[in-house]
């Protein structure tokens, strides 16, 4: 229950931080031309006063949408419904267990959330806005953003700041209790190594989220130190900003602290994202394909390796600070390393799919769309992982076009996908097939449509914050910014193709908001508990699981992806399916 | 199916659910504070002043240390006392469990209050006094702010002529805080003249409000209100201007992009015009007799005859001097000049004689004129202590803190070398609680002193704002603190309402103090990292 409230509320603020994408990509393809009708009419005749001018998106505006964009993609949107949606709701069934080992500290890791999800958004009616210094609110930008607000708590920047530390506070109860779950309430049989790699996923997710963020915290404690009572910091010597208002510092701080800080987090947080993506595909894939996961062991080794290395590569986000080669190059290494069991998960994924017998169901569509669209974004990554070829791309569309290829069409599109498998268990019925097609098919090419462009006009130069779309850079664009050979003027256009495919997108989701909540009641019934006759053991519940989740508890007697076994009459053989033959194998172990 | 294992343990774990739960937390906690402990270790090596070793007094630190060592071992005998079901037992060691954290924030709160009302001051050259600051007086008598206290604040003085208010920004606290200087000043703020705009389309300016009329809230609030509505009204209109500019700029110009067209898209402000609203971006009132106001330095971008808030009020009006007055100073230190002057190759010695303290005040002249014989008298201790290297050096010699810093202790024992009494011992064990006793050590110990505002470069008390070591000592005690507070509400909370849990299920509060000890322990453990690298090094 908990899970689908977590699951909701992530979809309206994904929708919201879509929302203000959009805006934003009409400022980038239409610079100079008014806000058009269709999306300007969500905004207040005062809120517009304020924050556009003569209609404009101005750049003050379109770097808090941008801050805001990311902030909520990232912390409100795909977190919470990786980790706390699919996890909550599947992660407890799945090993057995009646419910999360804190079911009151779940709820209480819930509401911190959108408190802090609240308080962020509420900043966009202050007069001061909402934060506006990137989603990585870097000092000492970020230290001096709203500095002209005498009551600092009523100031964007801060309550941005006041809702992280709620975020972090509701991610730090929810690891816990993960964490707890599994290690301690798996039923009678389900051993470690019989653990669906779900689990294991959520398991390593679980000790990032614990262990990443509270340096974050850190850093978001001594920022609000800088902003409320005027400490140092993030701030170093010699910076006067009298101009802006603010002055008075002692300076002699860190404006590097806090990157590292941040990174800390900010690049296991990338396997937050990632981890429940994979997690939601690697049950799908041998579903679907009626074939064991291939290389079970491999991807599970893969992906405790993954966790422990996503904590030493956190620097390659800061090649261009000039914190020494010696630093550089050993974070390059690391970097690289990481892509390793990367490769070999996916590579198993693949693997799997080899001479199954396919069926092309509704999450199957997505789970096949991830691998490539994952693979696009992580193969882009290794240009940006060598300190030579991020001198070039640092700060372009081209790390824009990277990290979204990873997280829009790679793991939204495993979300989808989790949807769609996991929804018969939810509701009891499936959702429609012929919306489906109108959702997957425009949204595999917008994506494609947006983001491919992305790639090839960073490598033109094209840098990631030009509020305009590189329009102030027309007029010298043939012989300043020169990169590759290629110049501004060639690569401008593109913008408006990229807005238009984000504004198509925007259309094609309505399909699937449709399919989401007419087919709760209309949608076409599952037969049965196990409907894609799957073996984990969220399938041997009720549909939907109630109050305790099983209606006794279930013994687990095998592998978590017994497909195709010769030895069998069906094709699948569950973990709960009491042997026939007493197979010592097979014989439960642990629990009790 | 009911949740397993909460007060019984998994047999293949040996561990039930909340134990599993408060380690996890405990490796999310070791993090958190692993952050900030990075982060000391960052923001020291990185310091581009001298970073303060050795300056909080230990002997409080050292008492909390061993307080909160005993607090961690009766816990464990608490916890004991319920596995052996003695409830008068657990009462009485979780008792002095938590009286210990009572007394551990006292002292906390002693050390923090001492250092809120400290002040520090860094001249333009880099020389530092601290002490406190001072009240003025005229006639021999304290001079009272409105609200009938004594000022002891760095204040920036202004004799306000004229006071402009951003109708949107003005910040509300601030304008009775203006009002009330003024009237403790007997003045009169009033608006200077009528406010008028068009409020309605084609009709003529209406009078929104009539000079004369004095300063409140309550007016600026409707003058604000008349802005907004403005202000919508036009922004509205001038899009809807541009947007028609736009449709017939694109069909005068087929197959261009917008990029090529967007130079010569503009508004015709002037036919415009007529269907705009008046908006009043500010409003001026008169302060009359002209009022000497006192703001924040933070607060103000201060300038002869024109001054601005930080709310974009501006000030009309003479600056006035605005010295900062130090009614006792406790500390001369010169090291963050010397750093400076060894970085630009200048002698520190000529560094010290040129800087302004030196030659402002005979204070500070005889006080650094015994400072050196003490160095002298040191150094030949140090020589005649531990000899000469094999360079031939001595083996050690003064510090540089020891070299370039007189401290209160130093200026105390001046003035018992010149001849005044000492202090008793209590008196003395107070000082290290509380910081130097001005009234027993008298004025010439501790002179008053003033610095035109002129020469002061970065002035606060003695909060996170003075220089990043007292940031991260303020972060990390406060944050420990408030971990100190948690966990003891957590114990008392067992203390006092856990009768009834341990007449129905005591394994359970057992396992519960356990849980809250392991915190308690972790509390502790932190201490014994903090207190060492804020305190002692």
């Amino acid at each position: 229950m908990i899970g689908l409230q977590y699951g909701i509320t992530a979809l309206c603020f994904l929708a919201f931080g879509f929302y203000l994408m959009m805006v934003m990509r009409w400022s980038i393809a239409y610079p100079h031309q008014p806000l058009p009708e269709w999306m300007g009419w969500v905004f207040t005749d005062g809120w517009k006063a304020r924050w556009l001018q003569d209609g404009k998106v101005t750049g003050e505006t379109y770097n808090m949408f941008g801050a805001m964009h990311g902030t909520i993609m990232v912390f409100l949107g795909i977190v919470p419904l990786g980790f706390g949606a699919f996890g909550n709701y599947v992660t407890p069934l799945q090993i057995g267990a009646p419910d999360m080992a804190f079911p009151r500290l779940n709820m209480a890791s819930y509401w911190i959330y959108l408190l802090g999800g609240l308080i962020m958004c509420a900043s966009f009616f202050f007069e001061s806005g909402a934060a506006k210094s990137g989603w990585t609110n870097y000092s000492p930008l970020a230290g001096f953003a709203d500095g002209q607000v005498v009551n600092q708590w009523l100031a964007g920047q801060t309550q941005w700041l006041i809702g992280l530390v709620c975020l972090i506070t509701s991610s730090l109860l929810g690891s816990v209790n993960f964490i707890t779950t599994i290690i301690n309430l798996r039923v009678r049989g389900m051993t470690w190594m019989r653990m669906p790699f779900f689990v294991w996923a959520m398991l390593v997710t679980g000790f990032l989220l614990l262990l990443a963020f509270p340096p974050l915290e850190a850093a978001g404690i001594m920022q609000l130190m800088d902003r409320v009572v005027h400490s140092s910091f993030f701030m170093p010597s010699g910076l006067f900003t009298k101009s802006e208002g603010l002055a008075d510092l002692s300076g002699g701080g860190s404006p590097l602290l806090f990157q590292h800080l941040f990174w800390f987090l900010g690049h296991p947080e990338v396997y937050v994202l990632l981890l429940p993506a994979f997690a939601c595909v690697s049950e799908i894939i041998p579903a679907n394909s009626r074939k064991p996961l291939w290389g079970y062991k491999s991807m599970v080794y893969s992906v405790l390796l993954l966790g422990f290395l996503s904590f030493v590569v956190w620097a390659h986000h800061m090649y261009m600070t000039g914190m020494g080669a010696a630093v550089s190059t050993f974070f390059q290494t690391t970097t690289v390393l990481i892509s390793v069991p990367s490769v070999v998960i996916i590579t198993a994924m693949l693997i799997s799919l080899w001479g199954g017998s396919i069926r092309f169901t509704t999450p199957m569509m997505w789970a096949c769309a991830f691998i490539p669209m994952f693979g696009i974004g992580g193969l882009t990554g290794l240009p940006l992982a060598f300190n030579l070829a991020d001198l070039h791309l640092h700060d372009t569309y081209y790390v824009i076009g990277h990290f979204h290829y990873v997280v829009a069409p790679g793991i939204l599109f495993g979300f989808f996908a989790g949807i769609h498998h996991w929804y018969p268990k939810i509701t009891g019925r499936y959702m429609g097939k012929t919306l489906n097609h109108l959702h997957f098919w425009p949204s595999l090419i917008c994506m494609n449509l947006i983001f491919f462009p992305m790639l090839v006009q960073g490598m033109a130069g094209f840098h990631r914050r030009w509020y305009n779309g590189g329009d102030a850079y027309l007029s010298k664009a043939a012989d300043s910014v020169n990169i590759f050979g290629n110049t501004v003027v060639q690569h401008i256009d593109m913008n408006i193709i990229m807005s238009m495919g984000a504004w198509t997108m925007a259309l094609f989701q309505i399909p699937f908001i449709i399919n989401l909540f007419t087919a709760w009641k209309f949608g076409k019934k599952a037969e049965g508990d196990n409907p894609w006759h799957a073996t984990t053991l969220e399938w041997a519940t009720p549909t939907p699981p109630g109050h305790g989740n099983f209606l006794k508890e279930p013994v687990t007697y095998r592998g978590p992806y017994e497909y195709s076994r010769p030895d069998c009459d069906s094709d699948f053989l569950p973990q709960w399916t009491e042997p026939k033959h007493l197979d010592f194998s097979e014989k439960p172990t642990g629990g009790h | 199916m009911e949740i397993p294992y909460v007060v019984t343990p998994r047999k293949d774990t040996g561990l039930f659910n909340s134990k599993i739960a408060i380690w996890l937390f405990l490796a999310s906690e070791v993090m958190l504070f692993g952050g900030f402990f990075s982060a000391y270790v960052f923001l020291r090596l990185g310091a581009d002043y001298p970073w303060p070793e050795r300056t909080l007094p230990v002997l409080p630190g050292l008492i909390n240390t061993f307080v909160l060592i005993g607090s961690s071992v009766t816990v464990v005998f608490a916890w004991a006392s319920l596995k052996l079901r003695e409830w008068r037992k657990f009462q009485f060691f979780m008792g002095i469990t938590v009286g210990c954290a009572m007394i551990f924030m006292v002292l906390k709160g002693i050390e923090y209050n001492v250092k809120l009302h400290h002040q520090a001051m860094k001249l333009k050259d880099y020389s530092v006094i601290e002490g406190h600051l001072g009240v003025e007086s005229e006639d021999g008598k304290p001079v009272l702010d409105h609200k009938g206290s004594t000022i002891e604040e760095n204040l920036i003085f202004v004799e306000a002529s004229k006071l402009t208010f951003d109708t949107v920004r003005f910040y509300k606290p601030w304008v009775e805080e203006l009002l009330a200087q003024a009237e403790h000043h007997h003045s009169k703020v009033a608006l200077a003249a009528d406010v008028t705009a068009i409020t309605k389309v084609g009709q003529p300016a209406e009078t929104i409000a009539k000079a004369g009329e004095s300063l409140s809230v309550e007016l600026l609030n409707r003058i604000r209100a008349a802005h907004l509505a403005a202000r919508s009204h036009n922004a509205a209109n001038r899009t809807e201007a541009l947007r028609a500019e736009w449709v017939t700029a694109k069909a005068a110009n087929p197959g261009k992009k917008g990029w090529q067209i967007a130079s010569g898209v503009n508004i015709d402000m002037a036919a415009l015009a007529p269907t705009l609203l008046g908006e009043i971006s500010t409003v001026s009132f008169s302060v009359d007799p002209p009022a000497k106001l006192d703001f924040q330095p933070r607060d103000i971008k201060a300038a002869d005859g024109q001054s601005r808030l930080r709310d974009d009020t501006v000030v009309d009006g003479k600056l006035l001097a605005s010295p900062m007055v130090f009614h006792h100073i406790d500390a001369i230190d010169f090291q963050h000049l010397v750093m400076k002057a060894k970085e630009k190759g200048i002698d520190p010695e000529v560094a010290i004689e040129n800087s302004w303290l030196m030659k402002n005040s005979t204070f500070v002249r005889d006080a650094w004129a015994w400072h050196q014989g003490e160095i002298k008298k040191l150094s030949a201790e140090l020589l005649q202590a531990h000899g000469v290297g094999k360079d031939g050096k001595p083996r050690y010699v003064p510090t540089h803190k020891e070299l370039y810093r007189i401290g209160w202790k130093d200026l105390a024992k001046m003035a018992e070398d010149h001849g005044r009494a000492k202090l008793s011992g209590v008196d003395a064990a107070k000082e290290e609680f509380f910081g130097p006793d001005y009234e027993a050590r008298g004025d010439e110990t501790f002179p008053g002193f003033s610095v035109p505002r002129e020469q002061i470069g970065f002035a606060s008390k003695f909060t996170p704002a003075w220089n990043t070591y007292y940031a991260i000592y303020f972060t990390m005690t406060g944050l420990h603190g408030l971990h100190v507070i948690g966990g003891a509400l957590v114990l008392a909370y067992y203390l006092f309402f856990g009768k009834k849990m341990y007449l129905s299920n005591p394994e359970w509060l057992a396992n519960r103090v356990e849980i809250g000890g392991l915190f308690w322990h972790f509390v502790d453990l932190v201490w014994i990292f903090v207190f060492p690298i804020l305190y002692l090094m």
